[in-house]
């Protein structure tokens, strides 16, 4: 039986929960479960185009631990579920209007599907299960 | 004949490990195995869940001086 896809509204610019959106998000793909993840607020500006790690990512104790151990970086987690695995991201439309961004030249390369309004990402979440970070 | 590549993922945590075995079963011929060493713990539990998820045989584990080596071969 196929699984029921798994909507991930990110929208907290905490290192620690983007790490586990990522982790959440990539693991579930690879595990043939479709993945769509919607991308707001605060979180987006850890994925604006040209940051280095030192400056994509803020949080607390564990974010420093992140820093120097071998955890697998957050964006390139992100890349690995959509690379293995069926997922889809979505920057809101909203955050990309305040912050006059567009998804092609203002947020990492290859990674966003597109803009997405959020009563469009909802309706979609009614087939599936809705975690948020 | 299917071969039998290793993947030193130790050092890497969660979920690294799993990551890097999925990319090698990727590459991986019918057939073929895949040992990951992992110093991780969680490997030891989540290999083998992924593995009885998506459809591939689990091998086994074996316990090292301070890492695992998870054995998987590629069935689909």
């Amino acid at each position: 039986m196929a699984s029921k896809p798994l909507f991930i509204m990110l929208c907290s610019g905490e290192h620690e929960k983007i790490q586990l959106a990522a982790m959440v998000a990539s693991v579930a793909a690879v595990s043939d479960r479709p993945v769509e993840v919607f991308v707001s607020m605060n979180a987006v500006l850890a994925f604006e185009r040209g940051k280095t790690a030192a400056e994509r990512y803020h949080g607390g104790h564990f974010h420093e631990l992140f820093k120097t151990a071998k955890v697998p970086d957050a964006v390139e987690l992100f890349e690995q579920g959509k690379l293995l695995g069926e997922m889809k991201v979505w920057a809101c439309s909203m955050v990309l209007d305040l912050k006059h961004w567009e998804c092609d030249t203002h947020l990492t390369e290859g990674l966003f599907d597109g803009p997405l309004g959020l009563a469009k990402f909802l309706s979609d979440a009614e087939a599936g299960e809705l975690i948020t970070f | 004949m299917a071969d039998r590549q290793t993947i030193d993922a130790r050092g890497a945590f969660c979920p690294g490990p799993l990551m890097e075995l999925i990319a090698a079963l990727k590459l991986a011929q019918l057939g073929d195995e895949v040992e990951v060493l992992s110093s991780d713990k969680g490997s030891v539990t989540d290999i083998p869940a992924w593995v009885n998820k998506v459809g591939h045989t689990y091998v086994g584990t074996v316990e090292h001086d301070g890492y695992w080596s998870v054995v998987i071969k590629k069935a689909k």
